[in-house]
């Protein structure tokens, strides 16, 4: 009897302390979680959410008053004929950059891997232009896509060739968003192949050649599978930042001829010429929804087929 | 009791946080229609109201004009002692003047007077962003009949003025002096743009062996104003964008309009579309000739001179139906705005009528090329030095305010410059075009305007 009321004690005591223990943790948590979360919440998820109520108002920006439409703002962009339009263009710009940069990283890091002289300066100068202002870089590229006085239309007239209308054609002009846009960011995805290039266990590599596999067939059924953890990276930062690509756009077609994507056009319906600022807090929201639905699709199936070392 | 902090626990606090979070937000716009534009309506007593110690100017320096904003600023300050203006840069042009305005207008910190182009300041009187000017100027003794009429007339709504004209301009007709003499032309712009077609090819045949030449004429930028550039061809054929709030982009007259333009691109094959700067494309020596603003006189003509350029300016070409008057009106004036206290408006009015009086205008037209917005402006120095601006001030008798299709719609800008690329750059049909385009231009009417407008 003596020894169980001993047992019982023992355990109130440990009981105790642990209770002690696990409130003291979850203060401790509290206390260095909080401030972060405050701040996601108020910095992120507000404006998401305010955003979220705004899309269901007809507000003019700037004026005091709006009117509550529920879903007439989403009800008009999906029946308005500039949907397919946008979308479509969307569309296009994403999977042109995304896949332009990744393909192109992908190969100017296979060629950055081989020893060649003067490979640490061609490095450095592939991934210059990645860390390189969009606003600067669509100026640049702006004044030699130029059809008068560009660049590239100067050569073309040496060669006996009249320039193409980069920025007045919407077809061109979404070409040459896409091309700067690729120029700027092949040098992140090559950095980052050449890192996983780099990384690839070599003992593979020679067990390949030595049964007799070729430089191509080493790399599409050796090299290229051991980097799909690097792909799968890739794609996803990629594909997020391409839908939300603006500066560039916006710098060369200042109203969007031919290169209204999502996101910019969600800028123009608000801050450009409309002021409809419920309706482009819609589009905004389709847009975000877009990307979580893509995001859910690429850890749901692209991961699967994902080989890690 | 003990209860351990779990994942549930956690996750109920941060959703109690975010929808704390959610719940603070929702302020914005007023849902109930008691926003700030009905307490904006109440009526002060000006003469008890003494006016504000400093206000706030924002502009985007039309015509690069930021030396002489900040000298009239000075001029100011020493004709009122009590008052002081902080001069902000709104942005490169007017739409990124009026993206900070309005944006502005969700704190409590708005600029007191603003550079607002001929396609904002409607948007903002309906908004009930800005205050009626009438009883302000009255009130700081500023007879506004000095102002040119057509000018002034053009803020009139509702029976009220709610802007003042300020860098106002029109379009003028440029051209290459060397190249039309080149052709056997005058030395003249032509007076109707029929003359101009028989005259193109010449100008095209003759200076074709230039480097880099391209076309006898270029249409200015879609991008920037097309709406208003076109509006001379239009009108020249007796179309239009609009007859007050009636569409008439797909009228007869204005397909028939429109088609020639087309026609001078793709068929004629003597004019282009800039894609950036028609004035520059000109001064580089690839175009004979463009269509400006007269806010581009000073600065085009520097340019020229550093680049050993003769140019010549006319009025806006006349039409087949129409030979004047056929030249819009155009550039910014200044409101003020309604989201401060009676002491900031009555200094503003101050200001505002300081830096439009006949001394500063002529000041700031002989340091851009705008147009001088009083009648009684002395321009007899400005005309010594820059002679070429009696063009635009003779034009300016001849002037027409614009459709309300363009100036009135918000976004019509933009659906105007759409559909002009669709038909002279991607040869689109020109009547479906035009149809598509005053359909989209009777949504924008129907939804966003005519609920919103003052009897």
């Amino acid at each position: 009897m003596a020894s169980t009321m001993s047992a019982l004690d023992s355990a109130g005591r440990r009981g105790r302390a642990g209770g002690s223990r696990a409130r003291r943790d979850a203060w401790v948590f509290l206390a260095l979680a909080l401030p972060n979360l405050a701040l996601i919440a108020f910095f992120t998820y507000r404006p998401l959410l305010v955003n979220m109520y705004y899309s269901t108002l007809d507000w003019t920006l700037g004026a005091m008053d709006a009117t509550v439409v529920g879903f007439g703002n989403y009800v008009e962009f999906f029946t308005s004929p500039d949907a397919p339009a946008v979308l479509g263009a969307t569309g296009i710009f994403t999977v042109a950059t995304v896949g332009g940069s990744m393909v192109l990283g992908l190969l100017v890091a296979v060629s950055l891997n081989q020893k060649v002289p003067g490979r640490t300066l061609a490095r450095s100068a592939v991934f210059a232009p990645y860390v390189l202002s969009g606003v600067g870089v669509g100026m640049v590229w702006l004044f030699i896509f130029d059809p008068v006085y560009g660049a590239l239309s100067w050569v073309l007239r040496s060669v006996g060739m009249a320039s193409p209308q980069w920025i007045n054609d919407p077809k061109l002009s979404l070409v040459m968003v896409i091309i700067v846009y690729v120029w700027k960011n092949l040098g992140y995805c090559a950095v980052v192949y050449l890192a996983g290039l780099q990384s690839l266990p070599q003992d593979v590599m020679e067990a390949a050649a030595l049964d007799g596999a070729g430089p191509l067939r080493r790399f599409f059924l050796v090299s290229f599978p051991l980097l799909s953890p690097t792909t799968f990276f890739l794609l996803i930062t990629s594909l997020l930042s391409s839908l939300q690509a603006f500066d560039i756009i916006k710098i060369m077609t200042p109203t969007g001829n031919g290169t209204g994507t999502l996101i910019f056009e969600a800028y123009l319906q608000a801050f450009g010429a409309y002021n409809r600022a419920g309706y482009s807090a819609a589009i905004s929201v389709v847009l975000f929804v877009l990307l979580l639905i893509m995001t859910g699709l690429q850890l749901r199936f692209v991961e699967r087929k994902v080989h890690y070392a | 009791m003990k209860r351990a902090f779990n994942r549930r626990n956690f996750l109920s606090v941060a959703g109690l946080g975010l929808g704390a979070a959610a719940l603070a937000a929702c302020g914005g716009p007023s849902t109930t229609g008691a926003g700030a534009g009905a307490a904006g309506a109440a009526i002060t007593d000006w003469s008890k109201v003494k006016p504000a110690a400093k206000i706030t100017f924002m502009s985007s320096h039309p015509g690069k004009s930021a030396n002489v904003e900040a000298q009239l600023i000075k001029e100011f300050e020493a004709a009122n002692p009590g008052i002081t203006v902080d001069l902000v840069t709104g942005g490169a042009n007017y739409e990124e003047v009026a993206q900070k305005f309005q944006t502005s207008q969700a704190g409590n910190n708005v600029p007191d007077v603003v550079v607002a182009s001929d396609v904002w300041w409607f948007r903002y009187a309906i908004a009930d962003t800005v205050v009626a000017n009438d009883e302000l100027l009255a009130t700081v003794g500023d007879k506004t009949d000095g102002f040119n009429a057509t000018l002034y007339g053009d803020y009139n709504y509702a029976q009220k003025h709610w802007a003042v004209p300020y860098a106002r301009s029109t379009p003028l007709f440029y051209y290459n002096k060397d190249h039309f003499k080149a052709a056997g032309l005058p030395d003249r712009a032509p007076k109707t743009w029929e003359e101009f077609a028989q005259w193109a090819p010449k100008i095209q045949a003759a200076n074709a062996k230039k480097a880099g030449y391209q076309h006898a004429y270029q249409y200015p930028a879609l991008a920037g104003y097309a709406g208003w550039t076109l509006q001379n061809v239009l009108w020249g054929q007796g179309g239009g964008w609009s007859k007050e709030w009636t569409l008439t982009a797909n009228s007869e007259a204005s397909v028939q309009a429109i088609q020639w333009v087309q026609d001078t691109i793709v068929k004629d094959g003597w004019a282009g579309v800039s894609s950036n700067d028609a004035v520059s494309d000109m001064t580089a020596g690839a175009v004979s000739s463009t269509v400006s603003s007269t806010g581009d006189l000073v600065g085009t003509l520097k340019a020229a001179k550093a680049a050993n350029m003769n140019i010549g300016v006319g009025f806006l070409p006349g039409g087949a139906v129409s030979a004047s008057p056929v030249c819009p009106t155009g550039g910014a004036g200044l409101v003020i705005a309604a989201k401060t206290s009676p002491e900031r408006q009555l200094a503003s009015a101050k200001f505002v009528s300081f830096m439009t009086n006949a001394q500063s205008t002529a000041k700031f037209s002989a340091a851009t090329g705008y147009m001088p917005v009083r009648t009684d402006a002395d321009m007899t120095s400005v005309l010594a030095t820059t002679p070429q601006i009696q063009v635009a001030l003779d034009q300016l008798k001849v002037t027409r305010s614009q459709d309300y299709g363009r100036v009135f719609l918000p976004g019509a800008d933009q659906e105007m410059a759409d559909a002009a690329a669709k038909i002279m750059n991607e040869k689109a049909d020109v009547k479906a075009t035009l149809t598509a385009l005053a359909e989209k231009l009777e949504g924008i009417y129907t939804k966003t305007v005519k609920p919103k407008l003052k009897s």
